[in-house]
């Protein structure tokens, strides 16, 4: 048995302070040449990052923070608005439908890319796992397409008079669906079109999360005598949980920055039906040059996404284990 | 591609299961050394200090500088709406032209590509905005009076005045109605280039197919109607009608052949000028003013509304498809491969056409049809240029050399546009191509004088959104009359600030 060496801890902080108040370092720590060297090599690594983060995210975020409190059109100086940009904001009916919009659409797009992401991950990881390259490859092609290019391949194919997805429809007797012109059938061709495009990416976090789930745990749950669904349900599902926290919340983020699609498929249309707030944003900033009011749109999409960010790990607690 | 989504798999899993890389325990080494370098709070913030002033250095050093103004040299900077391509052939060809013509001059096109002119003017605004020195711009009539409105053009009037001699050919060439378009408050601020009216194209295997004739040049809606009924409602092969939901050519073109329109016509006074230099004797230029003067909405019009539930009568009729969104490409494609049988569409459809695979013969144009009246909707373009630029008489040089018939043809080489010089318009420049009847496209001009610019104030860019929304509120809903009163208080709550 080892003894733990005695430390007077509040005599060890009283040193530290000290220290720190002359203004040197923690002279506690040893610091070696070797130590020193490494200190600053690694400050050579993260400088570019630091400065390519501070320059093209927390400048501009900065930035549009500021002009949110000016009245800007490009063309003319900025003048000062006050608060007048976020109070136009409480009375302005299309920014708050944008909003309901964009979150309606997040709440379709992540719930339903994690759900047959790990449907598929369990189909091939489980059942037919010979297949695991074919699929790896056929759903992560779409990643790798710009989500512009693969909205205009996505026009023709829900065309509602011309569209191959109405063709196969007729065909197996079903009548055709306004994809494109009705608002329901536009909100769920632009849940279609994401879905499928991302994925790839909730595919391969899910087969990798369930690769790491230890076989051996499984093996002897259902020695025990435990059903399929309960051993997904309080081995496999506890042991990925963590992954399926990280879908969430970056599926969340980017999607509640949807631009690409509905600007390409239905421009927001039909009416406000598919209007999100990034697509309003650049309406506001680049159509109807507002950049002021555009950015105080972006500071309060910004506080959404934060917020839903810091809800998503909130509520992570009760059910995300980290083994 | 298998490989690399295999590798990401790999990597996902070898960080779940916590498998150390090599590289994985150097940057272990490298953050721990950082995390053990604990700092004074002095000792933070002048590293702080150093990494924002840094950073605050790097972003002052792309110039936030609205509205710059172009360096007085010898170069030339164009805004191009148009690919790099483009561009570089434009350089090979009126740029090479001018260089020589002034040496030691040097012009470069500046490609700026958007789906519609909605997306360039606010790529070239954005541009604008960072500080880019622009000299001059490819514009047209969405954009006009965007950038004469908001003091972003230079008037050319004195410029005009001045080489009046030089530019008297360019303007005994072309129609007076689309010189009154290029202006604005009685000043002209493009020499236009090139022009496209809403006229109407039909496939002509689906004509022939159906036994249906070449219209006639005074057809009207019943016979439209008639035709649509004889190809049929839509089936998975065609439809008789189909169009796209934008302020030119859609069903805007109805909207002005029922006599109606979505703002209150009226003409800027001024612009004698003009007229009394260039067009004394024309009497296609009596009584034109000093531009046209958009004012108080009339969105919500009876007319405005009987034309817009005429399209989705049609769709409901099973005689047009669901219109299309964005630049067009989508019904050009259609129409390409024989599945609409008549749209919209100007001079620029002939190269479109062709491009997309259609050989001449293979479909034809005609006049708009008559409703209340034949009258037609226009745009046209051309180079504006910026109140900004230091080059200001270079600038006009090249400008006016844009108006020989050289450049022009340059510019809507392809047929990719309709040159403003009625000695242009030839048989020859219409062989490849088609269409057969190419005479349509001038014709409109003479043959319907009452022909008239799409609205487009100044605040276009807000205007063509609320349109684009309204329009596929309108078609979704089938209440034309209930979007047409949202379209109606958008507008005034603009039109109210400008």
């Amino acid at each position: 048995m080892t003894t733990t060496p005695q430390i007077d801890a509040p005599a060890a902080t009283a040193d530290r302070v000290a220290a720190l108040k002359r203004g040197g370092g923690d002279r506690s720590i040893p610091t070696t040449r070797r130590s020193r060297s490494e200190e600053r090599f690694a400050w050579a690594m993260i400088t570019p990052t630091v400065l390519t983060v501070g320059v093209f995210t927390a400048l501009p975020i900065l930035a549009s923070f500021a002009l949110s409190f000016f009245n800007y059109n490009a063309i003319t100086a900025p003048h000062w608005a006050g608060l007048s940009n976020y109070t136009a904001l409480l009375h302005d009916s299309v920014a708050r439908h944008a909003l309901l919009v964009t979150l309606m659409l997040t709440a379709s797009i992540v719930v339903g890319q994690t759900l047959i992401g790990l449907a598929l991950a369990i189909l091939v990881q489980r059942r037919v796992r010979w297949l695991r390259p074919l699929f790896r490859a056929a759903l992560f092609v779409p990643l790798l397409v710009s989500a512009a290019s693969i909205s205009v391949v996505m026009s023709y194919v829900f065309n509602d008079q011309f569209g191959v997805m109405n063709y196969y429809l007729n065909a197996i007797g079903l009548p055709s669906v306004a994809w494109l012109s009705s608002s329901g059938g536009a909100f769920m061709t632009i849940v279609l079109v994401v879905v499928w495009q991302q994925l790839g990416f909730t595919f391969i976090v899910f087969t990798a999360a369930l690769s790491a789930v230890p076989e051996e745990m499984l093996e002897a749950a259902a020695v025990d005598g435990a059903s399929g669904w309960r051993r997904f349900r309080h081995i496999t599902l506890p042991m990925i949980s963590p992954s399926i926290l990280f879908v969430g919340t970056v599926g969340v983020i980017n999607t509640l920055q949807l631009f690409d699609q509905p600007y390409v498929l239905t421009q927001g249309g039909p009416g406000t039906s598919t209007q999100t707030m990034v697509l309003t944003i650049y309406q506001q900033a680049f159509q109807d040059l507002r950049f002021g009011y555009a950015s105080t749109l972006s500071v309060v999409l910004f506080a959404v996404v934060l917020l839903a960010t810091y809800l998503q790990f909130r509520l992570s607690r009760r059910w995300v284990f980290y083994s | 591609m298998v490989d690399l989504a295999a590798g990401l798999e790999h990597q996902a899993t070898a960080q779940m299961s916590c498998n150390s890389f090599m590289s994985r325990k150097a940057m272990v080494k490298m953050s721990d050394a950082l995390v053990k370098a604990r700092y004074s709070r002095r000792a933070f913030l002048s590293r702080a200090g150093v990494a924002a002033g840094a950073a605050g250095a790097t972003y002052a050093g792309f110039g936030y500088r609205p509205g710059k103004a172009s360096a007085a040299s010898n170069t030339l900077t164009i805004g191009l709406n148009g690919t790099t391509q483009a561009a570089a052939a434009l350089k090979q060809t009126v740029g090479a032209a001018f260089e020589k013509a002034h040496p030691g001059v040097t012009v470069n096109f500046m490609p700026v590509q958007g789906t519609d002119w909605n997306e360039y003017f606010a790529k070239i605004l954005t541009l604008i905005a960072s500080g880019t020195p622009i000299d001059a711009t490819n514009i047209a009539t969405e954009g006009l009076q965007l950038f004469a409105g908001q003091g972003l053009a230079e008037p050319l009037d004195d410029y005009v005045r001045r080489d009046r001699s030089e530019l008297k050919g360019y303007f005994q060439d072309v129609h007076p109605l689309l010189i009154e378009s290029a202006m604005y408050q009685g000043s002209l601020f493009i020499l236009p280039t090139d022009f496209n009216c809403g006229n109407m194209y039909y496939d002509t295997a689906i004509f022939e197919k159906h036994g249906i004739s070449r219209p006639d040049s005074t057809w009207t809606l019943s016979d439209f109607e008639a035709i649509s009924r004889k190809i049929g409602k839509g089936n998975s092969n065609s439809v008789a009608w189909d169009w796209v939901v934008r302020l030119w050519g859609s069903w805007t073109s109805w909207m002005y052949a029922n006599d109606a329109n979505l703002l209150t016509e009226g003409r800027w006074s001024g612009g004698g000028w003009m007229w009394d230099t260039f067009y004394k004797n024309n009497p296609a230029a009596k009584g034109r003013k000093g531009g046209w003067n958009w004012g108080a909405p009339t969105a919500n019009d009876p007319k405005v509304v009987e034309a817009l539930q005429l399209m989705i009568d049609l769709k409901k009729q099973g005689y047009s498809s669901s219109p299309d969104l964005g630049g067009g490409t989508t019904l050009q494609g259609l129409f390409a491969s024989n599945h609409i049988g008549m749209t919209i569409g100007g001079g620029f459809w002939a190269g479109g056409l062709h491009n997309a695979g259609m050989k001449s013969g293979q479909f034809d144009v005609q006049f708009f049809p008559k409703w209340a009246t034949q009258k037609h909707l226009l745009g046209d373009a051309g180079y504006a240029m910026f109140k900004k630029s230091a080059n200001k008489d270079l600038t006009f040089e090249f400008l006016k050399s844009l108006t020989s018939a050289s450049a022009i043809g340059s510019l809507v080489n392809g047929n990719v546009s309709t040159p403003t010089r009625r000695s242009m318009m030839t048989a020859s420049r219409y062989g490849a191509t088609g269409p057969k009847h190419w005479q349509v496209f001038y014709d409109t001009l003479d043959k319907f004088p009452n022909t008239t610019p799409i609205p487009a104030p100044s605040y276009y860019q807000a205007m063509n959104n609320s349109f684009i929304t309204r329009t596929t509120q309108a078609m979704a809903s089938g209440q034309a009359k209930k979007a047409l009163d949202a379209l109606q208080s958008d507008l005034e709550k603009l039109h109210k600030g400008h």
